[in-house]
């Protein structure tokens, strides 16, 4: 019965408990590949393909390459990619709000130059 | 021995020294390819004030990703990562203040735009605000109407509670009142609402009506056929009539006095006849609408000059006042 000292026990565990750490691949990052995927569906969302394309492509491509990182196995760099994507796709919605607002302002202020030119007219006409 | 002993510890000294000098050397800091880049963007946007105030906790997450990416860093891809991170957060912070800024220049614009039509129409806005503080006053009293009946039914209670009595006869009093409150407040609404209507379809308030004058605007000299311009015009009268169904018009022809008489009558018809019909075609009920030619019989102005003549040119749409029609809305 006492062939096993306790001591040999715990030592028999600790090893296995390490070596079973380093067996386990560090985890896929799948927070930060679905934040970015969800960036990219509300830039699409907002039409960002038309007014910020640039962004928009290096958003999907950093996506693509974060997912192979994945499959290489290379989590760290999947990481950072995933990051990049997601930081890229959301300029390219931003950078489409801002078009869109400017856009907006210019049509508003052709508008009012429009409508004074008008009444001015009508109010002349009825002297 | 003793000699030998304090050489050594000088000579230990001086080495450990020389070790401290060169490792100072060799870990001296480097900021990152690219940072410097990114902190000479950050630092321009900053430095625009209207910019920078639209967005302060943007700003404050850029600075901190470009402080990160200035950070010597030993692994080149950590460090091009944090510098591209931080590029990216300054461009967004720039082009979401950029956003702001025109949503509040917009609010701007949109008040110029207003005040444009305001000042052009002062007389109308004159009229309009006359029958306004007529129908406030309309509604100021129905308002003190249903505060007394407010009141009636507080007493009732009152009365209900000292003597005893069954609490329903109370209650029913109070629901009456409720009732003529939402009623009054109901029937100002869509009294401030009509008059927002009148004002946008630029017509006057009148014994006859709501009158909406259009003068030369719609047809060519002599035409009975509807200038492309004239949609604009008529495209108001058309959305005020959709929004108040019950309503209807009136549109009469008038001319000035150039011209046999009988010719002047038939082109008034047909001229109150080709605004029916574009009416109609708009999805007006046609049974709403009736179009009468009054010929050169009803000037406003003289036919002596030009600018009379010229007024007397016009197209009138007469919307009945037909208060009972409001009131079913409901």
């Amino acid at each position: 019965m006492k062939k096993f000292p306790p001591i040999y026990s715990c030592a028999v565990i600790l090893i296995a408990l390490a070596a079973g750490a380093c067996a386990s691949a560090p985890p896929v990052p799948e927070a930060s590949l679905q934040a970015a995927r969800q960036a990219i569906t509300t830039a699409e969302g907002v039409d960002a393909g038309h007014s910020a394309p640039g962004e928009l492509a290096e958003a999907r491509s950093k996506l693509a390459e974060a997912d192979a990182a994945v499959k290489a196995g290379r989590m760290a760099s999947a990481e950072q990619l995933a990051l990049q994507s997601r930081a890229s796709a959301e300029l390219a919605a931003a950078k489409t709000a801002s078009i869109k607002a400017l856009a907006v302002n210019a049509e508003t202020k052709a508008s009012n130059a429009a409508l004074i030119q008008e009444l001015n007219r009508n109010t002349g006409e009825r002297k | 021995m003793n000699k030998s002993h304090s050489g050594r510890a000088r000579f230990t000294l001086v080495a450990a020294a020389v070790a401290t000098i060169l490792a100072g050397c060799a870990g001296m800091p480097k900021a990152p390819p690219g940072s410097e880049a990114v902190r000479s963007k950050l630092t321009t946007l900053k430095s625009q004030p209207q910019l920078a105030a639209q967005v302060p906790v943007d700003l404050e997450q850029a600075e901190k990703a470009v402080v990160l990416a200035e950070t010597p860093q030993r692994d080149a891809q950590v460090a091009a990562h944090r510098v591209y991170l931080a590029d990216r957060l300054v461009d967004t912070a720039r082009v979401t203040a950029e956003t702001r800024l025109a949503e509040q220049q917009r609010a701007e614009l949109k008040r110029q735009g207003d005040d444009a039509r305001l000042a052009a129409r002062t007389n109308e806005a004159d009229a309009a605000q006359l029958a306004a503080s007529a129908a406030r006053s309309d509604a100021a009293s129905s308002r003190v109407e249903a505060d007394s009946a407010r009141a009636d039914a507080n007493v009732a209670r009152t009365e209900a509670d000292t003597a005893r009595m069954t609490t329903e006869a109370a209650r029913v009093a109070a629901d009456s009142a409720a009732v003529a409150a939402a009623a009054a407040a109901t029937a100002k609404a869509q009294q401030q609402e009509l008059e927002h209507q009148i004002a946008l379809l630029q017509a006057k308030t009148t014994e006859r009506g709501i009158v909406l004058t259009l003068g030369d605007v719609l047809f060519a000299s002599g035409s009975d056929q509807l200038k492309p311009g004239a949609a604009g015009h008529l495209d108001r009268l058309v959305g005020f009539m959709g929004t108040y169904a019950d309503r209807v018009a009136t549109i009469e022809g008038h001319t000035d006095s150039v011209g046999e008489e009988g010719y002047n009558q038939g082109l008034s018809q047909r001229r109150a006849d080709a605004v029916k019909a574009y009416l109609a075609g708009r999805g007006i009920a046609p049974t709403r609408l009736t179009s009468i030619g009054k010929g050169e019989t009803y000037p406003i102005a003289g036919n002596e000059s030009a600018g009379g003549r010229q007024q007397n040119r016009r197209v009138e749409v007469v919307i009945g006042n037909d208060v009972k029609s409001v009131a079913q809305l409901r």
